[in-house]
């Protein structure tokens, strides 16, 4: 029983982790159609930014957790800034060509990202400050840190944030209107470039909050992190219906679970085997994952 | 616009082929192996093509291919001491059967999901090969022997890559003929359209299948030579990026395009070699390029032109016996039942509206019967009944005394019903010519190895296929237009090529649905002429239209639509009279709306 | 005071250009139809006024603005509302979305949106026993009721209509163009691009007949009617049976 438990919370943060960065796959799939395979990386710098600002705040000895704040917007700041370049500067030119050209494209901008931070930060590993330790408490004999309760509960507020802002606010009304027919929201006078900006902000924003936390989580950060949190998260969109948020949140921690179990009960080698095969055999019997609605086509 | 392949481009070809034949001759063993490697990259990306360029499926686990190829030739070899040369039908086997595997659970799959579910296919071949022993785990498997031509080891690079070169020219040959024949039309109307060629005749999923079957096949030749090049092979070179960098050369090329994607295999496999001096810096330069490229040419290096099959010349098909459409459907036609079909209490819910209920009606053979009513009545939902489109949720149609529901669409196409859309859905990107050939290939009978191969039985075949689409389309006033690009063409025009192509398959029974919404009363007018002619050749026509005027003039009987149920049926002058039908649709035509004066101002009730 | 000015506009698809240099005015209080067949160039026409298509040459001007590069929200917000071909709804979303998206423009005065789209729903009582709907599930006519009260949210200036009528039975045709008219009557100026040629020279005031880019006959509507080159070209054949 306390096995269960630490996995349950060890899938659950994880799965955090993946929700975080599924929502950004989704949103961008839902709002320009285009698959970002340099998501993943963008998580990746959002992880580096976040240690280069904890590391230089460490010299100051401020509380920790005011620097931990400070990381956190700094990074979530500078990386949706990222994201915002990159959509400006590879995908926007191309948003009316052939998807697959944009798609070409993304695992460049990845490729990019990835041989950046390799060039300025080297290939090895990166070492996050210790903060919080493994504190903790013990429920039903399993060991819980704090720090994977505080990932848990931000990444549930920030998930119940997103998901208020894009059904009751004007702006995410607006995203949701130009996934349906870019031209007619032009007509509404919504500024569709704007938007399409704002989307990749947040979806990056919180990419780079994945990043530091799974910084703080781990302790260790190299420049391909992002591949197989990047391939898990799209996954995760990808089991839980592309395009749709609370099914971005629910996959994540799907696959945050399953990995945590495969792992645990059979053997962290067959893990990626596993939840693939769990998202073929979820696609065959559901083709639009878990939440997508079916798409009806009129003839 | 030339229909056929410019002179250049396969005057090009062959000179390439002859530069990199001699290339051995030439340079040294560094230069020569890199050509081997472009030469590999350029079966894979070959094989890759006919997936992603020629069907437009996402496949990003391609590798996976590869690897079954390579391992199984080293797992042969190694184990039960097969030759190369045995080794290869096997590793085709298994590579085609894992094409089958990977195919069916994605067939249904919408595209983008594809992205995800061939990538983590990829993975799982990856990770399998990484845990198990018998695939030597992580280091792989060594002592691959070479392949053996006459008695002689095939180990020097030159050789080697004489050899590559040689597996290259068939599987460029493969991949030609593919692109010319039914299959590569098939391929190229599903990557335009997949319902529309499914409601043409197209069998679409057995067509994907094939795409991916052939491809696995092309990629795992390209394994059994890779693992003979090396002698030994590990899980290292069947990785994600691998298959990425296959999926780069083929859009970066042009994804169709036969010459781009072995421009692309060299630039991709070239590039990196050329670019070594920058050392730590050459993955980065390599990924901006990359960008740039694809935002200077979105659609490749030397894109696709459009496919190649050329018309016969007007003075030619009709040279060709039996090529005279008439002739051809009295004949089908001939001693048919008076009763062609029957709608027996047909109903569609979606979600629980009633959007048909309960609607019975006959259609006689050699009739203009039209089904009129508001929108929204059901009309088209009655079409998709009838098409295969939809499943009925009760009731049944009855063809021949035989049911149709169930049927997958281009199976009832099969049985003799064709249609048009109510939107316009041609595959823009093929000629006017190849739109009606997709629209008959499915009555081509000629077996496809004979048409790819080109046995002069099946090249008669051919030629009087080419004739008879050639003489549809002079049918409906589109002869001199065969060799345009169907997107290209005027808006009536698309019209008329629509209905070509349903003629082509020469059905008993055609559905139009609203082919004059958009027209000007001019291209009416001869609308109306055309369906009398296709009526006059034997095939019956259910039309479902808006317009009042074409559909009094035209029909033989109308059947009256309102809110899912049949309210009247009867000949034009009977509906015309009918007190429900003008209540329910016609309205009081003549009269000019009065309301403009009734309720409070609009605008001014707007602070 | 002639609302929308448009001199020798010119537009284009690649190589192709569809308007060769068309002159077209449209004042307060009238209903100015355009017509012609398909190809003619009327959607262009209309997609370029909005910001949708880019000006090739030629002027625009809306109340003495040139709207010549400026992006369609920006037109949107200069008092130009356009009712796309085939309504274009946002079909996920309710009908009460896609209301509140016409207002996106005034979304810092919730209060007064909230009250234009109660009067919509005093419009279209049918809208309002379906406000929750999904727009997507509305019939055609409904749809069509949506697509235009959502263009009236903002009060325009100039109302912009392409085939209001398409795939509509002539019950929900004429009721809209009733409504049109009241638009009309109450100062709104009107742009139609319709089909249906006899019914639209009915409620319009004058008319510009669009053949192949070009304007081939202009003027009053009543005298379009009449004209022997229009019969002959647009209301000939099968229309005159």
């Amino acid at each position: 029983m306390s096995e269960f438990i630490q996995l349950v919370i060890a899938g659950l943060t994880t799965g955090s982790f993946y929700a975080l960065v599924a929502l950004g796959y989704t949103m961008v799939y839902g709002i320009v159609r285009l698959i970002n395979f340099a998501h993943g990386d963008i998580f990746m710098v959002g992880a580096f930014l976040g240690w280069t600002v904890l590391t230089t705040l460490a010299a100051t000895h401020m509380p920790w957790g005011i620097g931990l704040l400070i990381a956190l917007i700094l990074s979530m700041i500078l990386t949706g800034g990222l994201g915002v370049a990159v959509e400006r500067f590879a995908y926007q030119p191309l948003l009316s060509a052939p998807p697959l050209s944009i798609l070409i494209t993304a695992l460049g901008v990845s490729l990019a990202l990835e041989n950046g931070v390799l060039l300025i930060f080297g290939p090895g590993f990166n070492t996050y400050p210790q903060l919080i330790g493994s504190a903790g408490f013990v429920l039903g004999g399993a060991h819980i840190t704090f720090i994977q309760v505080g990932i848990i509960i931000l990444s549930f507020l920030l998930m119940a944030g997103l998901y208020l802002f894009v059904h009751h606010t004007f702006i995410g009304t607006a995203m949701r209107a130009l996934a349906v027919d870019r031209d007619a929201a032009r007509l509404m006078g919504i500024n569709v470039e704007r938007v399409i900006q704002i989307t990749f902000f947040l979806g990056s924003s919180l990419a780079a909050v994945a990043g530091v936390m799974e910084g703080l989580y781990y302790t260790e950060i190299n420049f391909f992190m992002g591949f197989i949190v990047g391939l898990r998260a799209f996954t995760a969109a990808v089991l839980g219906g592309i395009g749709n948020i609370p099914g971005a949140m629910a996959g994540g921690l799907l696959i945050g679970l399953l990995e945590a179990f495969s792992a645990g009960y059979i053997s962290s080698r067959w893990t990626d085997v596993i939840v693939f095969l769990v998202l073929i055999g979820t696609l065959v019997v559901k083709p639009t994952g878990l939440f997508g609605e079916r798409v009806v086509e009129r003839m | 616009m030339k229909p056929t392949m410019p002179i250049s481009a396969a005057s090009l070809g062959v000179a390439a082929l002859a530069v990199a034949a001699v290339l051995p001759f030439l340079c040294d063993n560094y230069i020569v192996d890199v050509a081997l490697t472009i030469v590999t990259y350029g079966i894979l990306a070959l094989g890759l093509n006919i997936v992603v360029g020629y069907a437009g499926l996402l496949d990003l686990g391609y590798a996976a291919f590869f690897a079954i190829g390579a391992y199984t030739t080293a797992l042969l070899e190694t184990l039960l001491n097969f030759n190369f040369w045995e080794t290869i039908p096997v590793a085709l086997i298994l590579a085609g059967v894992s094409g089958i595997i990977i195919g069916y659970p994605t067939l249904r799959l919408r595209s983008d999901y594809l992205a995800i579910v061939t990538l983590g296919f990829g993975e799982i071949v990856r990770i399998i090969a990484t845990n198990l022993n018998i695939t030597g785990g992580p280091n792989g498997i060594y002592g691959i022997n070479p392949a053996n031509v006459l008695g002689h080891d095939i180990t020097a690079p030159k050789a080697i890559y004489a050899l590559g070169l040689v597996f290259l020219v068939i599987v460029l040959v493969l991949v030609l003929r593919l692109g010319q024949s039914r299959l590569g039309r098939a391929w190229t109307s599903l990557r335009e359209d997949e319902s529309a060629a499914e409601a043409v005749g197209v069998p679409t999923l057995r067509v994907k299948m094939l795409a991916y079957v052939i491809g696995a096949l092309i990629g795992g030749l390209g394994g059994s030579l890779f693992a003979a090049r090396f002698g030994t092979i590990d899980p290292t070179s069947f990785t994600y990026a691998q298959s990425v960098t296959i999926l780069i050369i083929v859009v970066l090329g042009g994804r169709g395009s036969i010459p781009g994607v072995l421009l692309g295999a060299i630039i991709v496999a070239g590039l990196p070699e050329a670019l070594r001096f920058l050392n730590l810096w050459r993955e980065f330069v390599f990924a901006i390029a990359l960008i740039l490229l694809m935002l200077l040419r979105p659609q490749g290096l030397w894109p696709a032109r459009l496919r190649r099959v050329a018309a016969p010349s007007a003075a030619a098909a009709h040279h060709t016996p039996r090529a005279e459409p008439a002739a051809q459907v009295a004949e089908a036609t001939a001693g048919e039942p008076e009763m062609l079909l029957e709608a027996k209490g047909v109903s569609r819910v979606f979600g629980g509206l009633k959007a048909v209920s309960d609607v019975a009606f006959t259609v006689h053979r050699g009739e203009i019967l039209s089904i009129i009513g508001p929108n929204g009545a059901g009309k088209t939902t009655v079409f998709n009944c009838l098409t295969g489109v939809l499943v009925p949720s009760a009731g049944d149609i009855l063809w021949d005394g035989r049911s149709l529901t169930r049927l997958a669409p281009h199976r009832v196409v099969a049985r003799g019903l064709a249609r048009t859309f109510q939107g316009i859905r041609l595959f823009d990107n093929m000629t006017v010519f190849e739109n009606v050939l997709v629209g008959m290939d499915h009555r081509f009978r000629v077996p496809l190895l004979a048409e790819l191969i080109g046995l002069p039985s099946a090249r008669r075949d051919t030629g009087l296929h080419y004739a008879a689409g050639r003489n549809w389309l002079e049918f409906v006033g589109l002869g001199d237009k065969a060799g345009l690009r169907a997107g290209d063409l005027p808006y009536g025009d698309q019209r008329r090529l629509e209905i070509a192509r349903g003629l082509a398959g020469q059905p008993r029974l055609l559905l139009l649905d609203e082919p004059a919404a958009g027209m000007n009363p001019t291209e009416k007018q001869s609308l109306m002429g055309l369906i009398r002619r296709i009526r006059d050749l034997g095939t019956t026509v259910l039309l479902i239209e808006h317009d009042m005027l074409l559909v009094m003039g035209v029909s033989d009987r109308i059947i009256v639509m309102d809110r899912g149920q049949i309210i009247a049926e009867g000949p034009p002058s009977a509906i015309q009279a009918n007190p429900r039908v003008i209540e329910a649709y016609l309205g009081t035509e003549e009269e000019v709306e009065d309301d403009g004066s009734l309720g409070a101002p609009i605008l001014g009730a707007m602070a | 005071m002639t609302l929308l000015v448009v001199e020798g506009l010119r537009v284009g698809y690649g190589k192709v250009e569809v308007l060769h240099g068309i002159d077209i005015t449209v004042g307060p209080s009238e209903i100015v139809a355009l017509l012609g067949s398909n190809g003619a160039g009327k959607t262009t026409t209309l997609r370029a006024l909005s910001g949708l298509e880019p000006i090739r040459g030629g002027g625009v001007t809306l109340g003495g603005t040139s709207l010549v590069g400026v992006p369609a929200h920006r037109i949107a917000a200069m008092g130009l509302a356009h009712v796309p071909e085939r309504r274009r709804l946002f079909a996920p979303l309710s009908v009460e979305e896609n209301l509140k998206l016409g207002g996106y423009l005034m979304r810092d005065k919730p209060a007064e949106l909230k009250q234009r789209i109660e009067i919509m729903y005093g419009l279209f009582p049918r809208l309002a026993e379906r406000r929750l709907q999904l727009a997507g599930t509305l019939s055609g006519g409904e749809q069509q009721m949506v697509a235009i009260a959502r263009a009236l949210i903002l009060k325009p200036r100039l109302l912009v209509l392409d085939e209001p009528s398409m795939g509509l039975a002539p019950l929900i045709v004429r009721s809209i163009f009733g409504i049109v008219r009241r638009l009309r009557d109450e100062g709104m100026a009107i742009l139609l691009v319709e089909q249906n040629a006899r019914q639209t020279l009915r409620i319009a005031d004058r008319a510009y007949v669009l053949e192949n880019g070009d304007i081939l006959v202009q003027g009053a509507a009543s005298a379009l009617a009449q004209d022997p080159r229009v019969q002959a070209a647009y209301l000939g054949g099968v229309a005159a049976a």
